[in-house]
């Protein structure tokens, strides 16, 4: 699904591959609010119905999260603040083999988990890119 | 009945297999471990697809209006 509207940059399709898709959002149990609120923002994106307000991510982010050339999205989306938005997709920019540009899903969870024993979205999306958690 | 309990020396990064499904052994932050589903590494679903990370170039290209929040 493109992500620019018309006018804007060159669109870029966004991409939920389907092991990203198991390890970060099929870990939450089927009724969790977590897994339906990514399903149903999945399913926004795929149909084209979404506005996304996109928000890159850091470089060198807060609490060691290393995430250069990736993006994000509150979920659930159109909705504003962290009480109302606690989860997050993160994706990264792809080549693909045909040299085409992709958005492609690394990280989804919690932005601001209540327990400090869960990892943050971020501290995933470090870990998928770098191997260990940061 | 007496609950047996089952020994693991388990060090992180390690994979075990719990009735079926994987998990990774990683830090629980507090000098202990936990178990959680693996992160498959990007280096890993790259080599397998053939893609890579695009260049710094292209994600300025098209992120150049795109703001910044004060999180990750």
């Amino acid at each position: 699904m493109p992500d620019s509207p018309a006018g804007g940059p060159p669109r870029v399709p966004i991409e939920f591959g389907s092991l990203e898709w198991e390890e970060e959002v099929e870990r939450y149990g089927p009724r969790s609010s977590a897994r339906t609120q990514a399903q149903s923002a999945r399913k926004a994106i795929e149909v084209g119905m979404a506005k996304l307000d996109w928000k890159r991510c850091k470089a060198d982010g807060p609490g060691g999260a290393k995430l250069p050339g990736c993006r994000k999205l509150y979920v659930p989306l159109g909705k504003e603040g962290a009480s109302h938005t606690p989860y997050g997709f993160v994706f990264q920019l792809i080549q693909k083999p045909d040299d085409s540009l992709a958005w492609n899903l690394i990280a989804f969870g919690e932005r601001h988990p209540a327990n400090e024993r869960t990892r943050n979205v971020y501290e995933r999306a470090h870990k998928r890119l770098h191997g260990r958690y940061p | 009945m007496a609950t047996v309990v089952k020994r693991l020396d388990l060090t992180v990064g390690e994979i075990v297999e719990v009735a079926g499904r994987r998990y990774e052994v990683v830090s629980d932050r507090e000098g202990g471990v936990t178990i959680e589903p693996p992160i498959t590494p990007a280096t890993e679903l790259h080599a397998r697809r053939g893609t890579k990370p695009a260049s710094a170039a292209d994600f300025e290209r098209l992120s150049v209006d795109v703001p910044f929040d004060d999180e990750g």
